[in-house]
């Protein structure tokens, strides 16, 4: 069987670093308070704070991308189940905590960022955590001691 | 659905990573298909019947809550 539209094994790895270098970059902005809004000047298309937005929150998302969705070592049915099995999961959870956000938030800029984060994110949690039971499930069968 | 694909294999003496090279799948898929984790496609069923030469109903059976 044939798994389509899938980045190839190697780019998992860019995407986790691309994942840990957007953390340091984004307590430095913290830290510095570069990201104070309210200013006028802040929140026009193009300045210096939404370019430096725009290219962090990017940098992540793409990183997230391509660790969720690149090819594992052997593609094969069982893993393409489990990856679909997974998108359920990562979307239905996704849209639990949306609406629950929606009923008891008004902060819509988080509830984006928070939309952007959790689907790709337990997505991958959730993924490798059933190729994990399996290897150690497959380890327990070879070796029963 | 049950299976024997164990014993089929250990008549032909067989492990589970030769079985998966033989049919291009991970040994982690034969083995969650060994232990009904997983239910193989009907494609995939039919390459292990072909690897023991036996029909796929011999290997794979209907169980009662099929």
């Amino acid at each position: 069987m044939k798994s389509r539209f899938l980045f190839p094994h190697w780019c998992r790895y860019v995407g986790y670093v691309l994942v840990i270098a957007h953390i340091p970059v984004m307590l430095l902005r913290k830290m510095i308070s570069f990201d104070t809004s309210g200013s006028p000047i802040n929140n026009s298309l193009l300045s210096p704070h939404h370019l430096f937005f725009m290219t962090t929150t990017l940098l992540m998302a793409i990183g997230l991308f391509l660790a969720a969705f690149s090819k594992e070592k052997v593609e094969d049915e069982q893993i393409l189940q489990l990856r679909l099995d997974s998108l359920q999961w990562a979307i239905y959870v996704n849209y639990v905590l949306l609406i629950v956000s929606l009923i008891f938030s008004t902060d819509t800029q988080h509830i984006l960022f928070l939309n952007l984060l959790v689907p790709l994110v337990f997505f991958i949690v959730r993924f490798q955590w059933k190729i994990f039971q399996n290897n150690r499930l497959l380890r327990k069968d070879e070796n029963p001691s | 659905m049950k299976n024997n694909i164990r014993i089929e294999r250990a008549i032909k003496n067989i492990t589970q990573a030769e079985l998966a090279e033989l049919i291009g799948v991970s040994r982690q898929t034969i083995n969650t298909i060994e232990s009904n984790r997983y239910v193989p496609s009907t494609v995939l069923a039919l390459k292990i019947a072909k690897v023991f030469d036996k029909p796929v109903e011999e290997i794979f059976m209907l169980s009662e809550e099929d």
